[in-house]
């Protein structure tokens, strides 16, 4: 993944987000040990400070929990606690934007709903091998 | 632990106050960016801590010793600009060597590897490179070295895209296995923004900020919306930078806190929201047109 510098989130913000979803696509386990600040700096070329602050906000949220002198793992309720948060924050905010854009445009109710379905049913398509776990 | 402490820290050249009153810490293991326009003093104040200049005033302390004519220091500190001069008589790879009697934690082998990744002849002589070839080989000078203080003012001058890339990730990936506190001087924060840890803000010869920089990209937003809107909104705040889009529309700078604020109060209706880059808000920070710049102080 390259970060997008462009885009007004902030580096730190971006590296948690990816932390997410790599827990969400089930890439890293329950008590597994995760990234070290030093890989994401070398993965994704930034400085190690900017990183251990994306991987102490999952920290804070209980995403993570910290075992003294090795590191950070992944909690067992990680997957829960990313899905609530994104569904109640992300999700929501994306939703409105979509009302307003649709609302500023015109489009109904039922077209916005007939277009979500079928964005639904193309992604369907698309990450049929992809294997997201579902909530 | 801090590596660099200055207090109060004046230098005049004649009647030209090229630093005025400056007062800063940089902690061990950190990289700092010193970012300012040109003329700001980012040279002369980088020149102060190598111990190659003496302040006018106020208190400098490096290694906790007066960097000025100090041996201590000199063992300690690499500054690599695009001034540097070796031995006329001495090929690029004697030079690689007298180096590496001088520096006691000198990496011959990174030397060596950045050396003939980057082709440079070890026949050739420094003064026989181009610009961009100089700064390359004054670059694995630098990095080679491994000062705990290591000082890059302006390092990438004449170097094309593909280098300046290449340098600052070997820079980065050396300072993951080798921690140490670095400085790199530049007048471009958005190529080395990423691998900074702290920015440090210079214009006028006067500190305008000290940040983290994760704490930039967060401090202003932009608005965009109707003239009489945002004239109204805006008025008791203090704008950072302004143009106008189109007839009527305006396009204001101001701290993030304050617009959260003021969206909350007016409504998101018919305005426009922008995150604002790091190195735009350095400009802004920087430029003389728009002053109060005081909050920016009083944050810390």
């Amino acid at each position: 993944m390259e970060l997008n510098a462009v885009e007004g989130k902030p580096i730190y913000v971006q590296i948690a987000e990816w932390l997410e979803e790599e827990i969400l696509r089930g890439h890293i386990k329950e008590h597994e040990k995760i990234y070290s600040q030093y890989q994401l700096a070398e993965m994704f070329n930034i400085n190690p400070a900017t990183a251990a602050k994306g991987i102490n906000i999952l920290a804070d949220q209980g995403i993570l929990y910290k075992k003294r002198g090795l590191g950070m793992f992944l909690s067992p309720e990680a997957k829960e606690k990313i899905r609530d948060k994104r569904k109640n924050h992300t999700l929501k905010k994306l939703v409105e934007e979509v009302v307003f854009e649709a609302q500023l445009l015109g489009v109904t109710e039922a077209e916005l709903i007939s277009m979500i379905r079928d964005a639904g049913k193309e992604f369907d398509e698309h990450d049929e091998h992809e294997g997201i776990e579902g909530g | 632990m801090d590596v660099i402490s200055c207090q109060g820290l004046t230098k005049t050249f004649g009647r030209v106050r090229a630093l005025n009153n400056i007062t800063f810490t940089i902690g061990q293991n950190r990289i700092t960016g010193l970012i300012g326009p040109n003329g700001a003093g980012k040279t002369t104040l980088l020149k102060i801590i190598a111990g190659f200049l003496r302040a006018s005033s106020g208190e400098v302390r490096v290694f906790s010793e007066d960097p000025f004519n100090n041996l201590k220091v000199a063992a300690n500190m690499i500054f690599i600009d695009d001034q540097m001069r070796f031995p006329q008589s001495l090929t690029l790879s004697e030079i690689l060597a007298s180096a590496a009697a001088f520096y006691e934690n000198w990496d011959m082998e990174l030397a060596r590897g950045l050396f003939d990744y980057f082709s440079l002849d070890p026949e050739q002589y420094h003064h026989k490179l181009s610009k961009g070839m100089k700064s390359t080989f004054n670059m694995i000078i630098g990095l080679a070295a491994r000062c705990p203080l290591t000082i890059f003012d302006e390092p990438t001058t004449g170097m094309d895209a593909g280098v300046r890339k290449d340098f600052y990730r070997a820079l980065l990936r050396d300072y993951l296995q080798n921690p140490r506190t670095i400085i790199i001087s530049s007048h471009l924060l958005n190529e080395i923004e990423d691998i900074l840890e702290d920015i440090f803000l210079l214009s006028e010869g006067e500190k305008r900020l000290q940040t983290p920089v994760s704490d930039l990209k967060e401090f202003a937003v932009a608005l965009r919306g109707r003239r009489e809107v945002i004239d109204k909104l805006t008025a008791d705040q203090e704008i950072y930078y302004q143009k106008s889009v189109g007839k009527d529309y305006s396009y204001v700078v101001i701290r993030r806190d304050a617009a959260e604020e003021l969206l909350k109060k007016a409504g998101r209706d018919g305005l426009e929201v922008f995150p604002v880059k790091a190195d735009d808000l350095c400009v802004y920070l920087t430029s003389r047109k728009r002053g109060g710049i005081d909050s920016v102080f009083d944050r810390n």
